[in-house]
Formats: structure tokens, C-alpha cells, sequence
């Protein structure tokens, strides 16, 4: 998805995590992930570059769908589909 | 993974707590074995008032300020979140354990699940795709 239509998704559950070191917005998107369903889009809020590269991976081992990240001021926005 | 646990200094704990949150992310296995120096930091009169770092001993404060502005939760956290999470075990060394006079699971924190000898290790470790000595 490009960043225009990433900006228009809608989001079934917002997880914010920016106030997290690494491990601890992958650690919430895991425990957020089982809260929605098949299908259903999440966003993770996270200022730490590393899970930027880390949730694409997590979602291609968990068979999830990385859908992109949106670059905020200060932190990054990833959304994925479960 | 089977993590040989030998550390007893917060900064080699808290890298160990980092990769615990990686496996559970993946939910991953992980069999703990507590040797030497880290039995000592098992101990439950010890964990949260031990405050000795292994490496780059000089910037401790520094090391351990920065762990609180960046809100990496104590290294006993990391391991608990890790546990509820995915399958951990944490295995307490019964020779390091009375080195540091712990005879009983009871005189290490909670997190412990039981007290081995070395050959469970090497049994886990046979069997493991990934072995850390940390």
C-alpha cells in the first residue's frame, strides 16, 4: 500500500508504544494481535527505528500481512493486517 | 533456544531480557539454565538491589540512567513479560546455587521453575537451534 491509501485505512486497533525501547513495540503488537480478528487492520506506534525492520519480518514469520509504514514526526506508524 | 545464563551483572541481564522479548514475540521455546554468577542474581535478597555491571564499568551511572529515560523495564521484568508470553523455562544451576548458598527453589525468586543439574543442559542444548552463552 502506498502512503496515501495507508493514511485513508481503517484501523481496527491502535497500539501505542512509543514510550518503549525495543523489544517492547514488537511485544505489544504480539500481545495486541490476539485482541483482533482474521482480516482486521492494526497500527503500531513506535519511535524506535529498529521495530520499523523488525514488524515486517514478525508479520512474514506469523503469517500476517505487512501492509507499510506511515513516518510521523518522531515516530513511525506500521500497519498491518491479521 | 537454550540460553546458558552465567552473568550475574545487570548489563549482560538485561541484553539476555532484550533477546527473551525476540523469542516471545515469535513464541519460541526457551529453556534457561542459571549458572555461576547468575545464581547469585536469582537470589531473591539480591535481584533487585544488585546493580553490578561487567563491561564498561566506569559509565555505569550513565548506563543506568539511560536504561530509565528509555523505560527498559529491570531485567527480572523482561524475563517475567517473557515467560507470560511464551514457553520459558528457567532452570537454576544446583551447584551455582549453593555457591552462592541457595539450597532450595524457595531462596531464589519466583521466576525460577526448578532446581537441575548439567545434563538437562546439555540435553536442551543438543536439541536447540540456537544456544547462547551470555
Amino acid at each position: 500500500m502506498n502512503i496515501e491509501e495507508l493514511k485513508q485505512i481503517k484501523v481496527d486497533k491502535s497500539v501505542d508504544a512509543r514510550g518503549t525501547s525495543c523489544p517492547g513495540p514488537l511485544l505489544a503488537a504480539k500481545k495486541a494481535i490476539g485482541q483482533i480478528e482474521n482480516g482486521q487492520v492494526m497500527e503500531v506506534l513506535s519511535a524506535d527505528e529498529g521495530t520499523r525492520r523488525d514488524i515486517p519480518k514478525w508479520c512474514t514469520k506469523k503469517g500476517y500481512e505487512y501492509l507499510g509504514t506511515v513516518e510521523e514526526a518522531g515516530f513511525f506508524k506500521i500497519f498491518l493486517r491479521k | 533456544m537454550t540460553l546458558a545464563l552465567f552473568s550475574g551483572s545487570v548489563d549482560k541481564l538485561t541484553a539476555a531480557g532484550v533477546i527473551l522479548g525476540g523469542a516471545a514475540a515469535e513464541d519460541m521455546d526457551v529453556e534457561i539454565y542459571v549458572l555461576l554468577q547468575a545464581a547469585f542474581a536469582f537470589k531473591k535478597e539480591n535481584a533487585l538491589v544488585n546493580d553490578r555491571v561487567s563491561e564498561i564499568t566506569d559509565k555505569k551511572d550513565d548506563f543506568l540512567a539511560s536504561l530509565k529515560r528509555l523505560g527498559t523495564p529491570h531485567w527480572t521484568e523482561a524475563f517475567k513479560t517473557a515467560k507470560e508470553m511464551t514457553n520459558v523455562k528457567i532452570h537454576i544451576c544446583g551447584f551455582a546455587g549453593k555457591v552462592w548458598h541457595g539450597e532450595k527453589l524457595d531462596d531464589f525468586i519466583d521466576l525460577a521453575d526448578d532446581i537441575c543439574g548439567i545434563g538437562e543442559y546439555m540435553t536442551s542444548a543438543e536439541e536447540s537451534d540456537i544456544n547462547l552463552f551470555i
